[in-house]
């Protein structure tokens, strides 16, 4: 890995960090991996991913202050949006708008409708009535499920990679450093089905990120988090939204409330 | 790439299915066994315990999967990628428990075309794998796919090769073709036994290629 800083500068520099910044970050960082004679690849993961992160921590202004982001394109757009099952309608008239660089999120009582609207986001749900405008690249994490119980997390990130056009070895190292922001690292040999249930999740939430989708669609994906692991998550989530991603999250919390900028109450049932 | 992944990743979820695979290597050796005095009986017995074994793991493998193919869809992988990759890797397993098999059939009995016998069991297997994945995409519980192969499996065993039920059933030419290798008779048999084979496989393959075409469909939203 020996052209790491230089993928690693490369990418700064497209982030649009200017040319003698890059340089020093890029010598920071060295120095930083030198000191604790690990290839740098090994302790920040792939280049383009770490320069990313890096921008994104450097552009957080430091405080206590909720920061504020400038709004970039439409990424998502639902308009009256409806959905039937038999002669029960679930969903009426739904309208949503969430630009990059926005966290949506989508509330309401169980059985309303929350998981259905999310995976008419994600186009695996048709719905009946309105219209749907999407970016190309989506990311959808399920409530449960979405994993094969017999497979690894590596395996998991090499077949996710697979389908999303990426070989093996980068999809199982950008894995693992999407990870190791949750605070986990797979271990070796460890099944899916053998982990639990919060691990599992956040093997989902990588699953989602790992080809680098530009809305995220995530469906209650804390659950099992604990305390610290749930702070992480949205932590994260307010990562992706400073780098300019769309994050639409159902939830049931309503403390998640402070950290979004568009609610959406789907309502009673 | 997505297929071979797909088929890598799908042979080793089998492999660590350990008890799974110790029952369906044993299943064949039962059908063999208690034939296994009667030359004819015994192979075209074990051709079909091969298929039935491998339908049924095939099943498994497709029921596993339902919870990651849409997301894996989302991710940009084609329907022609996971069900060819998995269709790969039950296929390749399936012509696996065959080769064993016809290596002891031909030990173990005198048989007059021991090829033919190894290929009867080829081609069982190799139905097999999309006769499974098709009932498998049909029936959505494992419980009722299982029994789905055993009633199929069951009629094949008992219908009488000569009538029409056992001739629309997926493994006649493994009877067919058995039939002319060990016992004799016109080659006709054979080329009946290979065509109807590979009607089935075009079929079953074309069939669960429609299912799941079907139930992995993405709506295509314009952009913003």
């Amino acid at each position: 890995m020996s052209d790491w800083p230089d993928r690693f500068h490369a990418e700064l520099v497209r982030l649009g960090v200017p040319g003698p910044r890059a340089r020093r970050l890029t010598e920071d960082t060295a120095a930083q991996a030198a000191e604790t004679t690990t290839d740098p690849a090994g302790l920040f993961g792939p280049a383009h991913l770490y320069a990313r992160h890096l921008v994104t921590e450097l552009a957080a202004p430091v405080g206590a202050t909720p920061p504020r982001y400038a709004s970039g394109p439409v990424l998502l757009t639902l308009a009256g949006v409806g959905k039937r099952y038999r002669r029960r309608t679930v969903l009426s008239g739904v309208d949503l708008t969430v630009r990059g660089g926005e966290v949506a999120a989508i509330v309401g009582a169980n059985g309303c409708g929350k998981s259905t609207l999310l995976r008419i986001c994600a186009g695996l749900t048709r719905p009946d009535a309105g219209t749907v405008h999407r970016t190309r690249r989506v990311g959808y994490v399920p409530q449960d499920g979405g994993t094969a119980g017999w497979l690894t997390a590596d395996e998991h990130f090499a077949l996710f990679g697979a389908a999303a056009g990426v070989v093996p070895g980068r999809a199982r190292s950008t894995g693992a450093h999407l990870a190791a922001k949750l605070a986990w690292r797979p271990e070796p040999g460890q099944r899916a089905q053998q982990l639990s249930g919060g691990t599992r999740q956040k093997l989902n939430l990588v699953l989602g990120e790992l080809h680098s989708p530009d809305l995220l669609l995530l469906d209650e994906p804390y659950q099992g988090f604990d305390q610290g692991t749930y702070l992480d998550f949205w932590h994260q989530v307010h990562a992706w939204r400073d780098a300019g991603r769309a994050v639409v999250v159902v939830t049931h919390l309503l403390h998640d409330l402070g950290n979004v900028d568009h609610v959406l109450d789907l309502g009673e049932r | 790439m997505t297929a071979l992944v797909v088929a890598g990743l799908s042979a080793r979820e089998v492999s660590r299915r350990r008890t799974a695979v110790l029952l369906v290597i044993a299943l064949p050796l039962w059908f063999y066994l208690v034939r296994r005095d009667q030359t004819g009986q015994s192979i075209r017995m074990l051709a079909l315990g091969i298929g039935w074994a491998i339908s049924t793991l095939t099943l498994f493998v497709v029921n596993a999967s339902r919870g990651v193919d849409p997301r894996l869809r989302l991710s940009g992988a084609s329907v022609t990628g996971l069900v060819g990759g998995r269709l790969l890797a039950m296929s390749g397993t399936g012509a696996l428990l065959a080769l064993g098999y016809a290596l002891l059939a031909g030990l173990d009995q005198d048989v007059p075309h021991p090829v033919l016998a190894g290929l009867i069991m080829l081609i069982s297997a190799l139905i097999a794998a999309p006769f499974g994945s098709l009932v498998g995409s049909l029936l959505p519980r494992e419980l009722e796919g299982a029994l789905a192969l055993l009633s199929v499996c069951a009629v094949q065993m008992l219908a009488d090769p000569a009538g029409l039920t056992a001739k629309l059933m997926p493994f006649w030419s493994v009877r067919e073709i058995g039939t002319y290798a060990v016992d004799g008779g016109d080659i006709s048999m054979l080329w009946h036994g290979l065509a109807h084979a590979a009607l089935v496989w075009l079929l079953c393959a074309a069939g669960t290629l429609a299912v799941f075409s079907h139930r992995l469909r993405l709506a295509h939203y314009p952009e913003p």
